[in-house]
């Protein structure tokens, strides 16, 4: 049992500022479609799997995933409560040591989920049809296939391939209905690594290698960038304002990226890894499988990852105390890396603690995350004028040089008898104002509010309403609720709220079009599956 | 470029096969893995190296009967111990496990020095040794210390509770009493079928701290 989808949202959420204000606006778009992308691919193989193993599948501890076939074990020997991807102490040992405990076992698992989401507000768009295509329908959100074991006695696997049903949304053919959404497959989360430990009753120490394609993706901790989020989430583009689009602390290379980190653990006690990522192309293209080269992350050279963290373990608790960071230099245009300083450099600092108490039936989860993010933009989107002006006309300020963002995530989990379960999400991002984040404002010609200044941008499949910001400031701000049931440990139900009190800078008429943060309250109901 | 990621991960297998120590092995289906290491490598994440489990959630097996450690890997194996610490953790862990490797593994814990996981509640202890010690004659509970020894230490196919986790002990005491997912326990189903749960706590919370030998 195994994490989610964290790939792709990580990479929306974290999709480098571009470099024009119609770039921004096709960068939303852009934006939009991966989220929708994202969304798609998990109906069908949900709605036909999941009702296939409620009534098939035998309640024992051998008929699981593949990392349960391996270990022979139940999935909450692994993961608190039964609620993927959180690990337990055992967990985190079992992913340390390099997925090798146990014997090889055929590594193979399948996932899928099967969602509905209502949007509170779906009148405030330039184009509801579009902008809510999916609003209340049931849906195959995404399936993914897991490749996952030990290889050798030091060697082991954790990749997933992710189909999402909704990955992309065509144009409607008459520019305002809703157009198709489109399923794309491609690289998930892949950690391949040796481990090896020394333990006697003078030490203990764990020491491994992991090549994976996403920073902190090999963290065994779940405050970490890779792993905080709520699982599962649907194709961002069929429900846009789920708490998997809302704010997680998230490096600015976002994922599928190349790279190689060292790590050890000491005496359970002390924790520390250092990496470094690379554009996953040619001999690592394998890493962003799937992903043509418009969408892949280009990297700068060797872009450097740590992470420390201070755990401590007492009776039925345990807790870490934790930091990481990264510093990546991202090129503006993928398809253009021959200049050096066309790049973005992403400055990401996290603190995150986590604590659990584990003692049957109960199961408590508090964690905290908090990363602050300092992003310098490449001169050609830096100090540039924007398209928009004040409600009096005059020219607005040109973009920032630089931009730093901090966002806080918290969680409180509690789940009784690895079945019911109930959690309180909050999240909050704030940051500087800049112009370029403006994707609404007024125009110089007439006066008016709008996302296309210049009107080059033509008939419009996504309204830039909903996702309009007309005060430039990042700032978003709620909660999520969740509850969720796990009838048995490989199907889970839930439902999900997610309240807005702040979006993109303001509570209310965000986007200087009438919308307000409420009106994207979401709620959220799936059916996940995994064998 | 296909072919240098396979080559990459040709090699990566190539140097972890050649670094592979059986001294180090966490493999649960090579019965060329001595039982010390599977002690130190797989047991030692909940039960603690020295069999001295931090978590309640796990039983603390350091000196425990050897005798009654190879019934009960025995019991997993065969899926003969049904309740749930047993199918969620050990099913699995033991199905491979030969009877050299239960056996070490058995001498391995019954090596190890036991150390009390703290002391609880004074009044409870004290009402707790009274039923260790004496029993409760008017509901026909004879003393625990009979079969488990003056100081809970255990007697060959009778367990060492001293020191167990007080948690782990009542939940156990309960499944004897309620199901019948322990057959091989059938003693201590007659035992403790005129406990209360404030017995059960009284007990288990004196033998989480119990006076050694």
């Amino acid at each position: 049992m195994i994490g989610m989808d964290t790939r792709g949202l990580q990479e929306i959420r974290e999709t480098p500022a571009p470099t024009s204000i119609a770039a921004a606006i096709l960068a939303v778009r852009a934006l939009r479609k991966k989220i929708a992308r994202k969304l798609i691919a998990g109906t069908i193989a949900a709605t036909v799997l999941v009702p296939l193993l409620l009534v098939l599948a035998p309640e024992e501890a051998q008929a699981l995933p593949a990392f349960a076939r391996q270990t022979g074990q139940n999935c909450v020997s692994c993961h608190a409560g039964g609620q993927f991807p959180e690990l337990t102490p055992y967990g985190r040992m079992f992913k340390m040591t390099g997925y090798t405990i146990g014997e090889r076992a055929l590594p193979l698992s399948v996932m899928a989920v099967v969602s509905s989401s209502r949007v509170r507000d779906t009148t405030k768009s330039d184009n509801p049809p579009a902008d809510f295509a999916k609003n209340r329908a049931v849906t195959f959100s995404s399936a993914s296939l897991f490749i996952a074991g030990k290889v050798t006695e030091n060697i082991g696997l954790f990749s997933q391939i992710t189909y999402d049903n909704y990955a992309e949304q065509a144009v409607a053919p008459d520019g305002v209905g809703a157009g198709k959404f489109k399923g794309h497959t491609n690289a998930d989360n892949i950690d391949l690594r040796y481990a090896d430990r020394f333990i006697d009753s003078n030490r203990d120490l764990i020491f491994g290698v992991s090549a994976n394609n996403n920073p902190s993706v090999s963290d065994p901790w779940n405050t970490a960038a890779a792993w905080m989020q709520y699982v599962p989430v649907p194709s961002p583009s069929s429900s846009q304002f789920v708490d998997g689009n809302a704010p997680y602390p998230g490096y600015g290379s976002g994922g599928n990226v190349a790279g190689l980190s060292a790590y050890a653990y000491l005496n359970k006690m002390l924790y520390a890894e250092l990496g470094g990522y690379k554009t996953a192309n040619r001999g690592l293209s394998i890493m962003s499988a799937g992903i043509n080269n418009a969408g892949t992350t280009k990297l700068k050279g060797t872009n450097p990852y740590w992470r420390l963290a201070l755990t401590h373990e007492w009776g039925p608790h345990n807790i870490m105390l934790g930091t990481s960071g990264m510093i990546a230099d991202v090129y503006d245009n993928p398809e253009d890396t021959s200049d050096p300083t066309s790049t973005h450099r992403f400055n990401d600092k996290g603190l995150d603690a986590q604590y659990q108490y584990l003692l049957d039936p109960h199961t408590v989860t508090a964690q905290v995350a908090y990363m602050t993010s300092k992003h310098r933009y490449p001169d050609s989107v830096a100090n540039q004028p924007v398209n928009f002006v004040d409600a009096l006309g005059n020219p607005l300020a040109n973009t920032n040089t630089s931009d730093t963002t901090n966002t806080l995530r918290a969680k409180l989990t509690y789940v009784y008898q690895a079945k019911y379960g109930g959690s309180l999400g909050y999240f909050n991002r704030t940051g500087n104002t800049n112009t370029l984040n403006q994707t609404s404002g007024f125009d110089p010609a007439t006066g008016l509010i709008t996302s296309d200044p210049t009107g080059s941008l033509g008939a419009a499949e996504l309204s830039t309403r909903v996702g309009g910001n007309l005060s430039g400031n990042p700032a978003t701000r709620g909660f999520t609720y969740e509850a969720f049931w796990t009838p048995m440990q490989y199907v889970r139900v839930g439902l999900q709220y997610t309240t807005y009190s702040k979006f993109n800078g303001a509570s209310s008429n965000y986007d200087g079009l009438g919308r307000d943060a409420k009106d994207n309250n979401t709620l959220f109901f799936y059916v996940w599956g995994a064998y | 470029m296909k072919r240098a990621s396979l080559t990459l991960a040709l090699a990566l297998v190539a140097i972890g096969a050649g670094c592979s120590s059986l001294e180090r092995s966490r493999s649960l289906a090579n019965p060329s893995t001595p039982a010390k290491t599977l002690a130190s490598q797989v047991c030692s994440n909940c039960h603690g190296l020295d069999g001295n489990s931090i978590s309640p959630n796990f039983p603390k097996l350091a000196e425990q009967q050897q005798e009654y450690i190879v019934a009960q890997l025995n019991q997993f194996r065969n899926h003969r111990r049904e309740d749930p610490p047993g199918f969620i953790y050990m099913w699995g862990i033991s199905r491979s496990l030969t009877d050299d490797q239960i056996k070490g593994l058995a001498a391995y814990f019954a090596e190890q020095k036991s150390v009390s996981p703290g002391s609880g509640n004074p009044k409870l202890i004290e009402e707790g040794k009274q039923i260790f010690d004496s029993g409760l004659p008017a509901q026909n509970v004879p003393p625990c210390s009979t079969c488990h020894g003056d100081h809970g230490q255990g007697n060959g196919q009778f367990p060492r509770v001293a020191n167990q986790h007080a948690d782990y002990a009542v939940k156990q005491l309960t499944v004897f009493q309620q199901t019948e997912q322990r057959p091989d326990g059938v003693a201590m189903k007659v035992v403790t079928h005129s406990l209360s749960r404030q017995n059960m706590e009284a007990v288990a919370a004196y033998l989480q701290d119990i006076p050694p030998k």
